[in-house]
């Protein structure tokens, strides 16, 4: 039931958060593995899947610190995914499929906590106080950090496309 | 306000977060600045295209691993936890070191004449504790010799006589 409910929900957050797609299988197993050692202390009061999204989370960030994905270049998700073809034209399909991939490059730039953030927030499309529980912090603090994400993405955007632009 | 301020009010603008006095200095700065305009056509792009982000269906095999997690642990639990356990630890670096030492004798290709040289060593070993025992039987039965002469010496000490009278 558990493996129904909440794998593809786990296994985005990791590819999403990894940008490995064999890095967010393995992820999602020790993550479940984790839930299972942990059952015992859940709190039958709290929100079962705040607490499970706190336990990934913490797994998640806990071994981007001890493996450094950064260093790593992300897959390319459009291998994984079908592309959606409700654009107008096909002109602004392109540019829209080269934004999205320069933005999902630019995760990369980003720390692991602003990261988590901006999954959390922008294509998760979870509200501040649930990121705030699932982050263990301060809403002011998530917000500020979603900020940042934003920014830093738009810049890295800016930058690269003018790049290309000037070239 | 400048560049630096209104940067952190782009994505709080762009949620319509702003009370409205902020609201207004952030649009009335962007009519005049285009490096925060173009900033900002750039963080809804980027938001937009987050927000556009495919969701990956998982795959059978990964959907068929994690259902067999919680048997797969339970078969560790049985046969392999007093393994983890610290206590033991010790035991299994002795038992390392003695295996690796087994097979380093076993292994070696000049096996006889590590043969030897043990056999040597073996025989050296008994003929130094031979003459050592040889050597304190004899220290033992001069002391015997020696046993009643001692005795007076140590009566005629001044400091024993002393305490006799």
């Amino acid at each position: 039931m558990l493996v129904n409910a909440y794998s593809k929900r786990i296994f985005n957050m990791a590819f999403q958060f990894s940008g490995s797609y064999e890095e967010a299988e393995d992820l999602t197993q020790e993550i479940f593995l984790k839930l299972y050692n942990s059952l015992s202390k859940y709190n039958f009061e709290k929100n079962f899947s705040a607490w499970f999204l706190t336990l990934t989370r913490n797994h998640l960030i806990d071994q981007y610190r001890k493996t450094k994905w950064e260093k790593k270049i992300r897959d390319d998700f459009n291998e994984y995914s079908l592309v959606s073809d409700t654009f107008t034209s096909p002109e602004e399909g392109i540019l829209k499929e080269e934004s999205k991939k320069l933005i999902w490059e630019g995760f990369n730039h980003l720390s692991s906590e602003i990261r988590m953030a901006v999954i959390l927030r922008d294509i998760q499309g979870k509200r501040y106080d649930e990121i705030a529980e699932i982050m263990s912090l301060p809403l002011g603090t998530v917000k500020s950090r979603v900020n940042r994400g934003r920014l830093q993405l738009a810049k890295i955007l800016k930058e690269k496309k003018e790049d290309k632009n000037g070239m | 306000m400048v560049c630096k301020g209104i940067e952190e009010l782009l994505s709080p603008y762009l949620e319509d977060e702003l009370n409205p006095e902020e609201k207004l200095a952030v649009e009335e700065h962007l009519k005049t600045c285009q490096i925060c305009a173009d900033l900002f056509s750039f963080m809804k792009e980027t938001k937009e295209s987050l927000a556009d982000f495919p969701e990956l269906d998982v795959s059978e095999n990964l959907i068929n691993q994690l259902y067999s997690i919680p048997s797969k642990k339970k078969r560790f639990k049985l046969s392999l936890d007093f393994l983890v356990r610290p206590s033991l630890q010790p035991i299994f670096t002795a038992a390392t070191i003695l295996l690796i030492m087994i097979s380093f004798y076993i292994f070696h290709p000049n096996k006889n004449l590590i043969d030897k040289s043990i056999d040597r060593q073996i025989h050296l070993g008994f003929s130094k504790i031979g003459r050592l025992y040889a050597k304190a039987e004899s220290f033992t039965y001069s002391l015997a010799e020696y046993k009643d002469n001692i005795l007076v010496s140590i009566k005629n000490v001044k400091f024993f006589r002393e305490n006799e009278e």
